[in-house]
């Protein structure tokens, strides 16, 4: 049991650096990227400023507006850049997953030491016999391993987005109809 | 505690060079950067998340009450961590849920990880 919880870990740290890598050939070394990456981050940080100091005046605020709508395509923009590399990595990765997932099939890998909620169940013991559900299949631990390992390595390479940046994106003048995210 | 957390975020920013973790240990630090302040209590997160998730595995903590437990200490030793120790002024960086959130996610699914692995190596037949 141990050995396949290592296992997966090992596994999960191989694919978040192949998808970074994979990402970092056809994303973040080119130039549009840095280009518009430099420019959403540059823009964030100067529109959060100017939002800390509240004018009234009309020509400011059309002026912030004006920003704020090319902040908004400038996001879009990047998005639909990593856009194309994101569905090529998905598609690399569903065919991994499903060879991972025949390999592991119907093996407990470990023993949860609570009992997933009902909907969570679904995932934690699928293709498992029985009834106990705190067995734990391959997909769960993989999916948490990723979750962690994915991120931090992502943080520790500095390929995150900036906080500023998604802070932007996600903000409460962005409208709902945006299609940056 | 708040010493406790400090020696946390000792360990966890060797990542980030010398500079970012010996000014998480100074106590009312100026931050000049926003950001730098959020990777402290980032990377924090993770090295507690991580601990907590082994040491739940050890004793072994069962039940949802572990996660419930988890996510009160997690969040408390963050909250004392930048309002006691740090003293900063959470309206900066966009109110108390915005620090308290930061990492939180991730943080949880490293718990997760630790907790489960040690608890079935440990503690499962």
């Amino acid at each position: 049991m141990l050995a396949d919880c290592i296992l997966i870990v090992f596994i999960s740290i191989c694919t978040a650096f192949l998808g970074e890598g994979l990402t970092w050939v056809m994303v973040y070394r080119t130039e549009k990227y840095k280009k518009l990456k430099a420019e959403v981050e540059k823009q964030s940080k100067k529109l959060e400023k100017q939002r800390e100091t509240e004018t009234n005046d009309r020509v400011q605020k059309k002026k912030l507006e004006r920003q704020e709508e090319k902040l908004k395509n400038n996001s879009r923009d990047l998005s639909l850049v990593k856009m194309k590399s994101m569905f090529a990595i998905g598609f690399a990765f569903t065919a991994l997953l499903s060879m991972f997932n025949s390999i592991f099939d119907g093996r407990v890998v470990a023993n949860l030491p609570f009992v997933p909620i009902s909907f969570i169940q679904g995932i934690s013991h699928r293709n498992l016999p029985g009834e106990d559900y705190t067995h734990c299949s391959f997909i769960f631990l993989y999916i948490l391993c990723t979750m962690s390992i994915r991120q931090n390595i992502q943080k520790l390479l500095g390929l995150a987005p900036s906080r500023a940046a998604s802070k932007q994106g996600t903000g409460f003048f962005s409208p709902p109809t945006q299609l940056g995210r | 505690m708040a010493n406790h957390s400090s020696k946390k975020s000792k360990t966890d920013d060797s990542n980030n060079g010398p500079s970012l973790f010996s000014k998480a240990l100074i106590p009312e630090y100026k931050w000049q950067d926003k950001d730098e302040f959020l990777d402290v209590i980032y990377w924090m997160r993770q090295i507690l998340g991580l601990l907590l998730g082994i040491v739940w595995g050890i004793i072994p903590m069962k039940g949802f009450i572990g996660l419930a437990l988890f996510l009160l200490v997690n969040v408390a030793i963050v909250y004392i961590y930048y309002n006691s120790f740090q003293k900063v002024d959470e309206e900066e960086y966009g109110g108390t849920s915005e620090i308290l959130k930061e990492g939180l996610m991730t943080s949880f699914s490293s718990f997760l990880v630790a907790w489960i692995i040690l608890y079935s190596a440990l503690h499962s037949e």
